[in-house]
């Protein structure tokens, strides 16, 4: 018997009693969900929250969340729980754990690690070779969990994959672009479109890099991608929103506006014509004004006058976009759907957008003013009660959170999970590879002839959910958890000690992969961990391995709530 | 009939007015089994081939005759075949073009010049999202509706697909499906789709079912054990396909109950089915998209199905830049993989049993942004099949302008043809009675009867 299983604690009820003081007051309006706040927490047959450490009190005032409401939590907020990340939750709780985490330096940046492990050389220059392993070590092993978790929600609206950008050492151009998401992902969102909008990748991606002014002799005119979809995907969609995320009737712009912002996105250069090395990469691209529009720019009933320079055309644009009342719902309804849950009431999102409109002292688009916002509101802490609640995880999520919970690493440093998209024998999804600037999946997407399409409601990582796939991430997963990809494998030598007591066992498991499970799969789970005997041949790790992958096949697990 | 195909058919046979009040059920749904055994050679499909990205048409069907490619060339002279390149690939359809008007198509769609030419390809031209009959000064005064969301990709294609905008809740594939799933052993085995999930393939009953390029995927190998557990692997199905209060993990348990519950029936088909000795190209996501389709095709019977709509897809379309290098790569893809599937069904015994066409989000600009084209709205696609009644074109050539009568400037099409027409024909063809077709295209129903049909097969 572990430790744990001996400890019994106060049980979840004594825990929650006082939760909404740790919340806003705002909390009190939303009866349905705070009423069931206390529920969900623990559940029974799961193992008991471990005894806080000794060290360290609380202030009193702080009400601390169960191991339960922890787990869950981090599930919210990283890309995967590890022991020492959910004992931190439940003993400073959750407001200093954020604190922390927007407090913490970023570290090693893709770009730094790229060039240390050896990939800026002339024999990656035609090939993406680093990418695939700088993209996974970031996110399983970088203790920035939230700045993981929010850059990645980031990469999710700002969308490049690798794939669509044609540069030489293009894992270097990608590279810094996360970068630029991760730098940002605690910053303002006007600044971040600046630096989106400069990125080589980008220009790369949506073909304004090279852009021309209209060209009388040829009859050509400026590329429009990348004013149809900074406009329509990264920062007011298609028609006008109310500040809690619903539509209204009318269209935010015409065909004439796209017209008229892309004469803005010419003369985009890189800033250096030397390509012995990937550096200019990573600097902001640069704007060629023999190639430039001279003429005015109108768009959203904008004019900027003609014999405006680039980056002053730039930067009135970005200006001009960045205050359309859209902008608050549009992006905090993605970021509530990429970290919380896929339905978020409009209410919610109201009050996000608010925070997005004014962070409290008077600033606009402060993402850490968000993102605090979206997962200390009552709609992601209580409880969830209705039954279509939280979201699908990425299969990304499911991978991160495996190798998180279980200390993977890679020795070698070579992370060789490599690139996971195939859908026939892989996860569906790899971090970086979107198919295209829609992402792996869209916001707004209805899983068709469903009863979730007939309630009204969205599901947007179901568009990747099909029936080669579903299966495919079984079978890899399988393989993953026992065998490792190269050197990159787990480290079962914590959870192998609780390997002879199942319910134990199993409990562990859940809580570590977000406590999603009810007793009856518990039981369940832990029957198949009990067929077999741990004085088998493996047959402690057998038993790990069989309560892992039958959690991360459950449907509990898979629906994030 | 399994149980969901007898409850489709029941209930689709009430839908279309087939089950007569005075006559029992039973009776009437063994009358209808003896006719099934009695036409199982009775088969067909539909394959529609989704070009993601939004085709640019000028250089996929192009202006040949000199006066046309001139226009033409002069519109988009930086991004232009040259004329000498398109000689071999120029068409001669069955009756001229009036006027002498000629195209020719890409050269890398070269494959598809002898099916031209054999009548079993014909090309719709200006086909595109319509919601009605829409001339240019409808379109600039805004006085008739038009199908939201112009120009906007992921939109443009579901409506395309779906009638609506992004959020449809089903497709006229799959409302093909909805009215002749019944005829199938398997219901499930009605709409297939071999990339993803596309809205096109859902019904209002009927489901979409996904497979890979190698068919359905087997669960851990259709190992019996896990980790040397066979609990351990009940267990693993259990969880799995477990019904659950949650909509969402209900909706995932049963998409795996799906997939779990056809893969060893549909596998072991395919494993039994004879080799296609029809070579298909390889390093070519579309060829190896409907190479299963074939060998489907060719199980079909085996596996109870006399109706099956199936979606292939290939990307990158979005041709904003380096179209003169890009789009001939995609298109000799294309061309080479409809080719190869052509000669399958030629070689299954099943030509004229099998119509596929082209779709994609929108046509693209005429004019050019230097070395690209930008979104644009109608499109030329094709059809093909040996019910095709091709060497021919249908519709009119558009007029080749910057904002000319049959565009709404830089050379993006107004459509002349609705989809709806297009689809319409399609599902005629392939079995739904007149009656039914405003159901499956409800924006049909704007339209003039007699020009549902647009006679290409």
């Amino acid at each position: 018997m572990t430790e744990e299983a001996a400890g019994r604690l106060p049980s979840d009820q004594d825990e929650c009693e006082p939760a909404d003081t740790a919340f806003d007051g705002a909390a009190l309006a939303g009866a349905s969900f705070f009423l069931a706040s206390c529920g969900g927490g623990g559940g029974s047959g799961s193992p008991p929250p471990a005894p806080p450490p000794s060290s360290a009190p609380p202030p009193p005032s702080v009400v601390l969340p169960t191991r339960q409401q922890a787990a869950r939590f981090l599930s919210q907020a990283t890309m995967g729980a590890s022991r020492a990340d959910l004992d931190q939750v439940a003993s400073v709780g959750f407001e200093a754990w954020l604190d922390a985490q927007f407090n913490m330096a970023r570290q090693t940046s893709h770009w730094d690690w790229l060039v240390s492990a050896g990939y800026a050389t002339t024999a990656t220059i035609n090939s993406q070779a680093g990418f695939d392993p700088v993209m996974w070590r970031q996110l399983i092993a970088s203790p920035d969990q939230l700045r993981q978790r929010v850059g990645m929600a980031l990469l999710d609206l700002l969308v490049v994959g690798i794939d669509g950008v044609n540069a030489p050492w293009r894992q270097f151009a990608v590279a810094a672009y996360v970068d630029v998401l991760m730098d940002n992902a605690f910053g303002n969102f006007r600044a971040l479109l600046q630096q989106v909008s400069t990125s080589p990748a980008m220009g790369y991606y949506l073909t304004f890099l090279g852009n021309r002014k209209a060209n009388p002799a040829t009859g050509a005119v400026p590329d429009e991608n990348y004013a149809r979809e900074l406009m329509q995907l990264f920062t007011i969609g298609l028609v006008r929103l109310n500040p809690d995320g619903s539509a209204q009737a009318a269209e935010t712009y015409t065909q004439a506006d796209i017209t008229g912002l892309a004469r803005v996105f010419t003369g985009f250069v890189l800033d250096s014509s030397d390509n012995s090395t990937p550096d200019r990469l990573r600097r902001p691209m640069a704007i060629n004004g023999a190639q430039h529009e001279t003429g005015s720019k109108t768009f959203l009933g904008t004019t900027i006058s003609a014999g405006t320079s680039g980056a002053d055309s730039l930067k009135l644009a970005l200006d001009a976009i960045f205050a359309h009342p859209n902008v608050a719902p549009f992006v905090s309804k993605q970021l509530i759907q990429r970290l919380v849950t896929s339905n978020p009431s409009p209410a919610y999102v109201g009050r996000i957008s608010a925070v997005f409109e004014n962070n409290g002292t008077g600033v606009r688009g402060d993402l850490r003013a968000v993102v605090r916002a979206i997962l200390l509101d009552f709609e992601a802490r209580s409880d969830p009660v209705t039954p279509s609640y939280g979201k699908l995880r990425p299969p990304i999520q499911r991978l991160t959170a495996w190798a998180r919970a279980f200390n993977a690493s890679s020795p070698s440093n070579s992370w060789s999970i490599g690139d996971t998209s195939s859908t026939a024998n892989r996860l569906g999804q790899s971090p970086g590879r979107s198919p295209s600037v829609f992402n792996f999946f869209r916001p707004g997407y209805r899983p068709p002839n469903t009863p979730i399409a007939t309630a009204g409601l969205v599901a947007p990582e179901f568009q990747i959910a099909n029936e080669p796939s579903v299966i495919a991430y079984v079978n890899y997963m399988q393989a993953l958890v026992a065998n490792g990809a190269g050197d990159f494998r787990a480290d079962y030598t914590d959870i192998l000690t609780r390997a002879g007591d199942s319910a134990v066992l199993v409990g562990e498991v859940d809580l570590l992969l977000g406590a999603q499970l009810s007793a009856a799969t518990k039981t369940s789970i832990a029957a198949a961990v009990d067929s077999i005997a741990i004085t088998v041949a493996n047959g402690s790790l057998s038993r790990v391995y069989t309560a892992i992958v039958l959690t991360l096949a459950s449907p509990e697990y898979l629906i994030q709530k | 009939m399994t149980d969901q195909s007898r409850r489709a058919f029941l209930r689709d046979s009430a839908a279309l007015g087939l089950v007569g009040s005075a006559t029992p059920f039973v009776m009437n749904l063994a009358a209808i089994g003896e006719a099934a055994a009695a036409t199982a050679t009775d088969y067909k499909a539909l394959v529609c081939i989704f070009l993601y990205g939004g085709n640019d048409y000028a250089n996929t069907v192009t202006p040949y005759d000199q006066a046309s490619y001139d226009q033409y060339a002069r519109l988009r002279s930086t991004i232009a075949h040259s004329r000498d390149s398109l000689a071999a690939t120029a068409l001669t359809p069955q009756n001229p073009l009036p006027g002498g008007g000629q195209f020719a198509l890409a050269p890398g769609l070269a494959p598809l010049v002898p099916l031209f030419d054999a009548g079993r390809l014909a090309i719709a031209l200006n086909v595109g999202t319509l919601v009605q009959p829409t001339s240019k000064s409808n379109y600039i005064s805004r006085s008739v509706p038009l199908p939201p969301k112009l120009f906007s990709h992921n939109d443009q294609q579901s409506f395309w697909q779906a009638s609506n905008p992004e959020g449809a809740s089903s497709g006229w594939g799959g409302r093909i499906g909805d009215l002749l799933q019944s005829a199938n052993g398997a219901a499930t085995l009605t709409c297939i789709n071999a990339s993803g999930n596309a809205v096109f393939m859902s019904g209002r009953s009927a489901v979409q079912y996904s497979v890979t390029s190698n068919g359905p995927v087997p669960l851990l190998n259709n190992s019996t054990t896990l980790f040397g557990s066979t609990l351990g692997m009940s267990t693993l199905r259990m969880l799995m396909t477990q019904q659950r209060d949650h909509m969402l993990e209900a909706e995932h348990s049963r998409v795996t109950k799906r997939s779990l519950d056809l893969q060893a029936q549909v596998s072991a088909a395919l494993a039994a089915a004879p080799a296609l000795t029809t070579a298909f190209p390889t390093g070519n996501t579309l060829a190896d998209q409907l190479r299963i389709v074939a060998r489907l095709i060719s199980v079909s019977q085996e596996l109870g199905a006399r109706r099956q709509v199936f979606f292939v897809s290939m990307g990158g379309f979005d041709n904003h830049d380096s179209i003169l290098t890009t789009h001939p790569t995609l298109l000799t893809r294309v061309g080479a993989a409809m080719r190869a599937f052509h000669d399958a069904t030629v070689e299954l015994g099943v030509m004229d049993r099998v119509t596929s066409f082209t779709a994609s989000d929108f046509g693209r600009t005429l004019t050019s942004n230097a070395n690209g084209s930008d979104h644009g709205w109608g499109s030329h696609h094709f059809v093909m099949g040996g019910a095709v009644r091709g060497r021919a074109f249908y519709g009119t050539p558009p007029v080749l302008a910057d904002n000319g009568p049959d565009d709404v400037g830089q050379g993006r099409l107004l459509p002349a043809l609705s989809v709806d027409q297009y689809g319409a024909t399609l599902a005629s063809w392939f079995g739904v009675p007149a009656g039914s077709l405003t159901t499956v295209l409800p924006n049909l129903a704007n339209y003039n009867p007699s020009t549902w049909n647009l006679g290409f097969v």
